[in-house]
């Protein structure tokens, strides 16, 4: 009877404190080289001064050439046939009062803009998903910003030149605009 | 009697490890499922804070191109620091510029000459591995501060250009 007792309590008394120690150092470790954040990245590439290209077939319709320009004022979209003003847009309305100086498409909410916040991301994805619809083989754009233009005001227009999360493309993911970004040395 | 004694040594050895140790495999899952396992690593600081972005491409090895609010660094290595002009067109505000005895044109000599001996490097690895894979691409990871202007970017990736680097990757932070 006394015998059967001690069994037990021989049994109860698990011993972890190995592992605990184990655990211990195992934490510190992996909160070292824990990620808390993930990066992305955007492609970007310089044409001038790649490897020369080999000369392409002359397309059967012209390039579109689409390039948005980004000053402090706004937005402004050029195509091969000129600057998009929007004339359908109220903005196109504004756009032919603009003495001297001419209007960007899409004006900044304040200007000159002085944050990333007041420049109209979602209409320069909406104007771009239009023109999409008009030339759907088209995949590049040209980024021309002004040098005072701060670097993350020109990553999020690539972002809205990439794709529109308010429609969905195929595969149920956002449609794809203009994936492929091109940095023109822009205006000095 | 002996009974008794034995008892009370029992009751003094216990110490309840039990839920500690749920609540280190907890710590433990939670940690290892956040393990850093792409090789691009960035160290946020005052003067170096990226972007957000809703790119998905994830990144790749490559020479890394640190540009801060203060120095330009490449693979982790300082080049050249940055200094604070005035903004021509609006007066009183500052803007962060390459100093101009650091360059020659848009060209920033410094920076190319270190360039160029990544490149050379690079190119010299891979004509040693043989492997398609492992070739000279001019791939470059391009990491830059958000507030930054794009006329010191511009600069950046001209010398890169005519280091024979084409190919820039911007590393952002991912929106989730």
């Amino acid at each position: 009877m006394a015998g059967k007792g001690r069994r037990t309590t021989e049994e109860t008394p698990l011993d972890l404190v190995p592992i605990m120690n184990l655990v211990t150092i195992l934490i510190p470790f992996l909160l070292m080289s824990a990620q808390f954040v993930t990066l992305a990245v955007i492609d970007s590439t310089l044409p001038a001064i790649g490897p020369p290209q080999e000369v392409q077939e002359e397309p059967d319709e012209p390039p579109l050439m689409l390039s948005v320009a980004l000053t402090d004022q706004g937005f402004t979209i050029l195509g091969d046939n000129g600057v998009v003003t929007g004339e359908s847009e109220e903005e196109g309305a504004e756009g032919e009062e603009g003495e001297g100086e001419p209007e960007p498409t899409i004006p900044c909410a304040e200007r000159p803009c002085t944050s990333a916040e007041s420049y109209d991301f979602e209409e320069l994805t909406r104007m771009l998903s239009l023109i999409k619809d008009e030339y759907p083989d088209d995949q590049n754009v040209i980024l021309v910003p002004e040098g005072r233009i701060q670097y993350e005001v020109i990553v999020r227009t690539m972002d809205s030149t990439r794709e529109d999360k308010s429609q969905k493309g195929e595969d149920d993911s956002s449609r794809e605009l203009f994936p492929f970004v091109v940095i023109a040395g822009g205006a000095q | 009697m002996a009974l008794k004694k034995k008892k009370r040594v029992q009751k003094r050895e216990e110490l309840a490890i039990t839920s500690m140790m749920d609540m280190m495999t907890i710590i433990l899952v939670f940690l290892l499922k956040s393990y850093a396992s792409t090789e691009v690593t960035v160290t946020p600081s005052e003067d170096m804070q990226l972007p957000t972005s809703s790119a998905a491409k994830a990144p790749e090895l490559a020479v890394q191109l640190m540009v801060s609010k203060t120095e330009i660094l490449v693979d982790g290595v300082p080049v050249l620091g940055l200094t604070t002009v005035q903004d021509e067109e609006n007066p009183g505000e500052m803007l962060i510029a390459v100093p101009e005895d650091e360059k020659k044109g848009q060209m920033i000599t410094d920076l190319y000459d270190r360039l160029l001996d990544k490149a050379e490097q690079a190119k010299a690895l891979g004509e040693a591995s043989g492997s398609e894979q492992h070739a000279f691409k001019g791939r470059i990871l391009l990491q830059c501060d958000q507030n930054l202007p794009f006329s010191v970017i511009r600069e950046v990736m001209y010398t890169a250009g005519q280091a024979q680097f084409s190919e820039f990757k911007f590393v952002v932070y991912k929106t989730e």
